[in-house]
């Protein structure tokens, strides 16, 4: 997989098709918006879809460590999709996450998701902040960098008169946004509130294809 | 009409009322009374203007005035179109109310509102004129057994519009439904002549069924039209052509111009404004207009306040537009039974033909106007294919059967194989689509506790709904048309129509189109709004409507290809053509009926291939990528491919020396899963089928989903599902509704079995006159048919590192 460098904070980045963010320098691997256990959440609703998703994202975000090798894995909110949802979860995907987890320093910022979410053995933080960067799940009014998920990104790409959607990294020169990394998540335009308002019109844009990570 | 005494009707309620009209019944109308009288199904197959609608009501009003008084529902007519259903009504009503007959007869569509809805179910008509969607919905009330259990007859009108699609799959499940709910209950189809009539028999009849035939031996007069002008080699607008017709309208009263797109539609449309000094009146009419648009042009059509209507199938079925005078259809008529639909719209009066006018827009088109002509003068028609029933359906059909009582599941699976579309229907798959609408359906994993329907814990065999609420969810989701995602455009306060949301997405601000016949300018959209307002600009661009592209039928291809191989017939042709025939004679062949040419040049250092198949567009797309696929193994390299209705031309480095051993029935079985696969055409179809099956919901109560939306997340599903659960009852359904919509896979076979013998391979030193037209047509289709998004982003970046005039980014 091939990666595209992102210049943020001062600090090198590499986004990877796979929707992660690799801060090389720490060894350090930054993900957005897993919503384990979705698909179940529908299901209340009697909207079936297909149960694998939680297993599938796992499964994306095991292989990503076990690639990756990282040392800090920070997650930056919407780790799980709700209350049911975790019930949910499958005795061995949970004992599985328990034990990546305890292998590397694990860092879960809540989001407005999993808020009153516990599991036991892993600690919750409200945000965390790695010398002038801070971590989020939404972006809050400061000076500071900051680097969050929440919003979902995704880009309206118009070109030779066809349009597509992708989900896409996308910046300004104090806050970035990851894109979301649970496999059954929608997206939200980038170029529409509330991102247009957040990010303002100097924005870089890094869609994700199928195996390399654009720049626009 | 000379009717002798032992005529019938001649007692029957409604004779007086001809009488007086000074009409007198027609021998079909008799004979199905009749056999209706002694319990028989019956399809009935007449033109327009031989009382077809009368026909269907003979028994019913007979019946009710003998039973005298009936209380409750008594009569179902089923009709294709709302707008018909109305028109329906309006000719019910001048008898029954003239001879004051005691009969109630009532609409119901999805625009009756609630509160008569709801006054029809606790007081139901005599007659009720309703749609196949509207008919299911009442089939899901609970109260659907009583209310439906005194029914006597089920009417379908223009039958030969429910055999071959999912719409008519749905109707047949709640027919079957009736059945159940009245036994006694008798079918009357009411169809347009048809070439199979037995097939359609054995869709509808179950009890003693009888075929009653009524033919005009009265022909249509069609012509094409003499142009002076060229006609193009290539092209679907006929521009060469609007003074010509222009002077058609003038001279008749009033035309109807009958296009194949709504693009079409409008652009022809506006080129005829672009020329009217003299004033005329004319308006145009398509789906997409709004609903009260359109009404106001169909008025003004009945009552004559047009000069000419231009339209697409949305002005082909049944309402009966009096004075038309002249029909002129612009472009391939692509079938003879829509052809013969269309021109049947003008002139109803059995006894004088029917005048038509075609305009082919380009050389091919003009051979296969002239083929249309000569097989309706035979009397050949088009066979409508029965197909098997869709699965998603099904799954919706047992969704709606929960909603309105609980159900034994071995009963219902034998009700619905009485459903024709679905007498091959096996139980594994029936069991599966129930699973399906219980939770999803997932073998390796399920949703136990939130299931839609349960079994009873004393009888495995009863199902019942688990929540009341549910049935909710059904009666939003309830029918079989999935409309591509469309956005209402406004223009101030008034809504002029629907547009489709991806042609929206590539407008910026100030971008103008033509839509409803104006040159609008894009504004904003807010909300699935599309602001707009009036523009004076000239250019313009025309909506696309994507989807319904009728392919070449089988009947009409065959006569194109008797015409190009029988000399003799060109000399009726104008010069033009006959010598583009006769160049291509001396300087390639023309291959006979049975033959099959394909001829190959060299030019701008590709190779080319042409191969006339006409097979129609859907065959041939997927023969043009099977070909590809296959010209890649042996090493051909090939580059691409455009395809039409008759031919496929391919184009590659190497020159593909024997490709004719391509043609070969293995072709399929080695590359077909992999183009649906890289086409996306099943993760398109699967769409349609989770929302038709109710997986997932179009709308939510209260809140609208955008197309965007549903599209997204059932990729997502799509691609989640194949990789865990690859045999889903929804994939093979999707699977299914490919091999049998998208790729003619019958057809597609057909081609490949060809005797070796029969291929002539010509090799050419440059492009042969029979090609030019599809030659053309290269640089109008769009790039590869690889993963198109990924295409789009690489060619968008580089365009950009270009313009940076940077080399490479890592």
């Amino acid at each position: 997989m091939s990666s595209q460098l992102i210049k943020f904070a001062n600090e090198d980045f590499f986004a990877y098709p796979s929707k992660i963010l690799f801060w090389k320098r720490l060894n350090t691997i930054i993900v957005a918006d897993l919503h384990l256990g979705k698909s179940v959440s529908f299901a209340r609703h009697k909207q079936f879809l297909p149960p694998y998703d939680t297993k599938e994202t796992l499964n994306r975000l095991f292989d990503c460590i076990n690639e990756f090798k990282p040392t800090k894995l920070i997650i930056v909110g919407d780790l799980i999709h709700d209350l049911l949802s975790i019930k949910s979860l499958e005795k061995k995907d949970h004992l599985d996450f328990i034990e990546y987890a305890k292998k590397i320093d694990f860092i879960w910022i809540k989001g407005n998701h999993d808020s009153q979410i516990e599991i036991s053995g892993l600690q919750k933080v409200l945000d965390y902040t790695i010398d002038e960067i801070i971590f989020n799940h939404i972006p809050i009014n400061t000076s500071k960098y900051q680097i969050c998920g929440h919003f979902h990104p995704k880009v309206k790409i118009t070109h030779r008169g066809k349009s597509i959607y992708k989900s896409t990294f996308v910046h300004n020169n104090k806050i970035f946004i990851l894109p979301s990394f649970g496999v059954l998540t929608g997206g939200l335009n980038i170029d529409q509130d509330p991102i247009k308002d957040l990010l303002g019109k100097k924005i870089n844009i890094f869609p994700v294809g199928k195996d390399k990570v654009y720049k626009l | 009409m000379n009717i002798n005494k032992s005529n019938p009707l001649l007692l029957h309620p409604l004779n007086k009322w001809m009488k007086k009209k000074k009409w007198s019944w027609f021998p079909h109308q008799i004979e199905t009374f009749q056999h209706v009288r002694s319990g028989s199904d019956v399809v009935v197959f007449a033109p327009t203007g031989a009382g077809k609608t009368l026909t269907g009501f003979i028994n019913p009003i007979d019946d009710l005035i003998k039973l005298k008084k009936f209380k409750g529902l008594h009569t179902i007519y089923i009709s294709p179109l709302k707008s018909l259903a109305n028109d329906i009504v309006r000719n019910l009503e001048k008898p029954i109310k003239e001879l004051n007959l005691n009969i109630s007869f009532q609409v119901r569509t999805g625009d009756t509102t609630p509160y008569k809805k709801q006054r029809q179910k606790q007081k139901p008509p005599n007659i009720l004129i309703t749609t196949p969607e509207s008919l299911a919905l009442l089939n899901s009330y609970e109260n659907a057994k009583e209310f439906f259990q005194n029914l006597k007859y089920i009417i379908i009108d223009e039958i030969h519009t429910f055999l071959d699609n999912k719409r008519a799959d749905l109707l047949s499940l709640n027919i079957e439904r009736l059945q159940t709910f009245s036994p006694n209950l008798q079918r009357i189809g009411l169809s347009a002549t048809l070439k199979n009539q037995q097939d359609a028999k054995k869709w509808l009849c179950r009890k003693k069924s009888k075929i009653v035939s009524y033919e005009n031996s009265v022909l249509p007069k069609i012509k094409i039209l003499e142009s002076k002008e060229r006609i193009p080699w290539s092209g679907h607008m006929a521009t060469y052509a609007i003074k010509e017709i222009y002077k058609e309208i003038l001279k008749s009263k009033l035309t109807i111009i009958f296009v194949n797109t709504r693009a079409q539609a409008e652009y022809m449309f506006k080129n005829l404004w672009l020329i009217n000094n003299k004033k005329l009146k004319i308006a145009v009419h398509h789906g997409s207009l709004e609903q009260n648009l359109r009404l106001k042009v169909e008025k003004n059509l009945s009552s004559g306040l047009v000069d000419c209507v231009v339209a697409t199938s949305s002005l082909e079925l049944g309402l009966d537009y009096g004075d038309v005078e002249k029909i002129i259809q612009v472009g391939a008529p692509k079938g003879i039974n829509r052809l013969l639909q269309r021109v049947g719209r003008s002139n109803h009066n059995l006894a004088t033909p029917s005048k038509a006018i075609l305009i082919p827009t380009n050389r091919f088109e003009f051979i296969e106007s002239q083929a249309a002509i000569e097989e309706i003068n035979k009397g050949n028609l088009d066979k409508i294919e029965l197909k098997e029933g869709s699965l998603d359906v099904v799954a919706q059909h047992i969704f709606a059967t929960a909603c309105s009582s609980n159900f034994n599941i071995n009963e219902l699976y034998k009700e619905i194989k009485n459903a024709y579309p679905y007498h091959n229907l096996l139980k594994k798959d029936f069991i599966q689509l129930v699973e399906l609408i219980q939770d999803g359906g997932y073998v390796l994993k399920n949703y136990d506790q939130f299931k839609r329907i349960q079994q009873e814990r004393n009888n495995k065999n009863i199902y019942r709904l688990v929540n009341k609420r549910e049935t909710r969810k059904y009666r939003m989701n309830v029918g079989t048309i999935i409309e591509n995602p469309m956005l209402k455009i406004k223009l101030g306060t008034k809504t002029l129509g629907n547009i489709e949301e991806n042609f929206i997405q590539n407008l910026s601000q100030g971008d103008s189109f033509i839509f409803a016949g104006q040159v609008l300018e894009f504004q904003s959209m807010k909300n699935n709004l599309v602001q707009v307002k009036k523009s004076k600009s000239q250019i313009s661009k025309i909506p696309s409507y994507s989807g319904g592209r009728m392919p070449l039928s089988t009947n009409l291809a065959k006569s194109v290809r008797k015409l190009i191989s029988s000399k003799h017939n060109w000399k009726k042709y104008p010069n033009q053509i006959r010598e583009w025939l006769y160049r291509q004679e001396s300087f390639s062949l023309l291959p006979k009926k049975d033959e099959f040419l394909i001829e190959q040049f060299p030019r701008k250092k590709n190779y080319y291939s042409v191969i006339y198949t006409f097979a129609g567009w859907h065959s041939n797309q997927t023969l043009g990528f099977l070909l590809l696929r296959g010209m890649k193994e042996l090493n051909y390299k090939p580059l691409g491919f455009v395809a039409n209705d008759y031919a496929i031309v391919l184009w590659s480095l190497n020159e593909a020396k024997e490709i004719n051993k391509l043609l070969n029935i293995k072709l399929i079985n080695n590359h077909l899963d992999n183009y649906l696969e890289e086409t996306s055409i099943v993760k398109r179809l699967f769409r349609d089928n989770a929302i038709i099956s109710c997986l997932i919901e179009r709308r939510l109560p209260g809140m609208i989903k955008t197309g965007k939306q549903v599209l997204f997340s059932s990729d997502l599903i799509y691609t989640v599902l194949k990789k865990n659960e690859p045999d889903h009852i929804l994939l093979k359904s999707s699977y299914d509704d490919a091999k049998k919509n998208m790729i003619d896979y019958d057809r597609l076979c057909k081609i490949l079995m060809i005797d070796n013998n029969k291929i002539i391979l010509k090799k050419l030193k440059t492009i042969s006159p029979l090609a030019v037209p599809i030659i053309l047509e290269i640089n109008r289709e769009n790039l590869s048919k690889k993963d198109t998004d990924e295409y789009i982003l690489e060619d968008l970046e580089k365009e950009i590192l270009e313009e940076a005039n940077v080399k490479s980014i890592n």
